[in-house]
């Protein structure tokens, strides 16, 4: 399936988040943010360090229950939706620190993606039959070729604690990408990598786009939001900064401002 | 076919389990007397408690020390609903395992924003809570006076066999080791099918665990459930073993002694608690000759354990024996 159209208005949006606002004591961490993502595009939120980035992350995923404003996806209201059942609506997520089950396999952290598309009877569990193992080999089958997808083929059976910083943030993505999610949520997934690294995973996020995937991306590193995305939104101090197009936000003198520090105009 | 690839570790395994079965047979006529008896049936039990704690700590991650609750309500559900309600065996025996299981799940849902060593404190309250309750209902449990005279469970007639009657130690321990086979058998495919690696990802990380659609608290409600129902099963079997019920056998320290099992076996893995339980049942009766100083040398060995091998006797064992050639699996 190949979405190559460029997002458009005319493209009904999958994700819509309205007027979000979360406080963390009296810490305005996110206040009064609305975004539209529509089908197929990719999605970048910027802003400074502590602009609440990875606070509306949390939000749009479950882990944090807005204070006020809703989160709706595929035309379903998600606000009300714990993070577990949102994966099962197609969000997927990786994190700004990675979280990984560092004691599992890079090729179990990714099985462990798959089982919630899994329908086996119950009795299976115990007495394993042939749905059981239509399911074994479905996940590891799927597993296999997403670390291949990831550039991991090779270190499947490398405990996931034992892999380098940049082959972490991969199994990170690949173990998202085992929930067959329609839209993708990455925190700041080129952080920490090096040129060539930053380079295959643009080329890995631009694959996933063409085969029809929906992706919000957080990130500092402007090579990758000024390639990769149709959208951006730029925030600062959790308020809606300005939202436009790449190009128009590298010439914007907020955002500018925002990040060199100078006065506002 | 990765179906063809998977028949050798399952063959290997049906060996495995047909071995132990033998081992279960004969073990009775090799170790005789009533003394040697009475450990191989303790060993049993202890092995059931272990793989039942080990089930919701060493694969759910989550620290339970209320095992021996658990096993106190099912030695107590099935002899009153024995003795009180006059239900056969069988049935006290299943409905001591459900009270047991329900006891877990209860817990559990109480115990569901705690963990480490706040669930390891809530769970540990609840052990000393069943305790007190079992010393002091007294119109029910007689308290410290105990409950006397309790049967073994009912002779078995199979059709073309001779009569099997539990009053014969050996026979008693091929029920009850049969049963914790059995135990190990459920747990072992549970944590071989997607549910292993479920309840790991909630052990190894909760907030990511959800972020892949898991469900932690249900499962953690499962884990408690299924590991209590275990401890319910032994505890069934004690009391007609034992023959009296006295609450001081499920006092607090027996939820230490279950989590030492664990421990130095090599939690997380199934075989390792086996392992635990049996040595830490016979090691102190063979140190009786030295007294009170076996409790010194038992505390040495957990403290060893804990230092210098995480992994306990298993990681021992994979230390010593030459690892062979995993074969990688299918692409």
């Amino acid at each position: 399936m190949t979405a190559s159209a460029p997002a458009s208005a005319l493209q009904p949006a999958l994700l819509r988040a309205s007027r979000l606002s979360k406080s963390f004591g009296g810490v305005r961490a996110v206040h009064d943010i609305s975004l539209e993502v529509p089908a197929g595009a990719v999605f970048a939120v910027i802003g400074p360090n502590g602009a609440g980035k990875s606070t509306l992350l949390n939000l749009l995923s479950g882990i944090f229950r807005p204070d006020t404003g809703t989160v709706a996806f595929g035309g379903a209201d998600l606000t009300d939706v714990p993070a577990h059942r949102r994966v099962r609506h197609g969000i997927a997520r990786t994190f700004q620190k990675i979280r990984l089950f560092r004691q599992l396999s890079a090729h179990e952290n990714v099985v462990a993606g798959c089982h919630i598309h899994c329908a086996i009877p119950a009795w299976q569990y115990v007495v394993h039959g042939r749905a059981f193992a239509r399911n074994h080999a479905r996940c590891h089958d799927k597993a296999t070729r997403l670390l291949a997808f990831m550039g991991l083929g090779a270190r499947a059976h490398v405990a996931a604690g034992a892999l380098a910083y940049g082959e972490r943030r991969m199994l990170e993505i690949a173990r998202a990408l085992a929930t067959a999610p329609r839209l993708l949520m990455l925190d700041e997934p080129a952080a920490g990598l090096n040129a060539g690294e930053v380079e295959a995973l643009i080329d890995r996020l631009q694959t996933l786009r063409r085969d029809g995937l929906t992706i919000l991306v957080v990130e500092h590193n402007m090579d990758l939001v000024m390639t990769i995305a149709d959208r951006v939104l730029v925030i600062d101090y959790g308020q809606h900064l300005f939202e436009g197009p790449p190009a128009a936000v590298q010439a914007h003198p907020g955002v500018i401002a925002a990040y060199l520090g100078e006065a506002p105009p | 076919m990765s179906s063809a690839d998977a028949t050798a570790p399952r063959r290997s395994r049906s060996a495995a389990y047909l071995l132990a079965l033998l081992a279960i047979v004969v073990l009775p006529y090799i170790l005789t007397g009533s003394y040697w008896r009475t450990n191989l049936i303790v060993c049993a039990l202890n092995v059931m408690l272990a793989i039942g704690l080990d089930f919701v700590l060493g694969y759910a991650g989550q620290l339970n020390l209320g095992q021996s609750a658990f096993y106190g309500i099912g030695a107590y559900a099935s002899t009153l609903l024995m003795m009180r309600l006059g239900l056969p065996f069988w049935i006290a025996f299943a409905g001591a395992v459900a009270l047991a299981g329900l006891a877990g799940i209860v817990l559990s849902l109480f115990a569901m924003r705690l963990r480490g060593h706040y669930l390891a404190i809530a769970s540990l309250g609840f052990a000393v809570i069943t305790y007190q309750v079992l010393l002091n209902w007294i119109s029910l449990t007689q308290g410290p006076l105990g409950i006397y005279a309790i049967p073994p469970p009912p002779a078995l007639a199979l059709p073309g066999l001779p009569t099997i009657d539990f009053h014969d130690l050996a026979h008693l321990f091929h029920l009850v080791a049969a049963f914790a086979l059995l135990s190990y058998f459920v747990l072992d495919q549970l944590v071989r099918s997607p549910i292993g690696e479920t309840l790991a990802a909630i052990r190894e990380d909760e907030v990511s665990a959800a972020a892949l659609g898991i469900n932690c608290a249900a499962w953690k409600v499962f884990a408690f459930g299924v590991g209590s129902a275990v401890a319910g099963a032994a505890g069934g079997f004690y009391a007609g073993f034992v023959g009296t019920l006295v609450p001081d056998a499920f006092f607090i320290t027996e939820s230490f002694t279950i989590l030492a099992m664990v421990v130095v076996g090599g939690m997380g893995t199934l075989i390792g608690p086996v392992a635990g339980a049996i040595l830490l049942t016979v090691l102190p009766e063979l140190l009786r000759g030295i007294g009170d100083l076996r409790l010194v040398v038992y505390g040495a060995a957990l403290t060893l354990v804990v230092l210098f091998m995480p992994g306990g006797l298993l990681q021992a064992a994979r230390l010593a024996i030459p690892q062979r050639k995993r074969p990688e699996p299918a692409q």
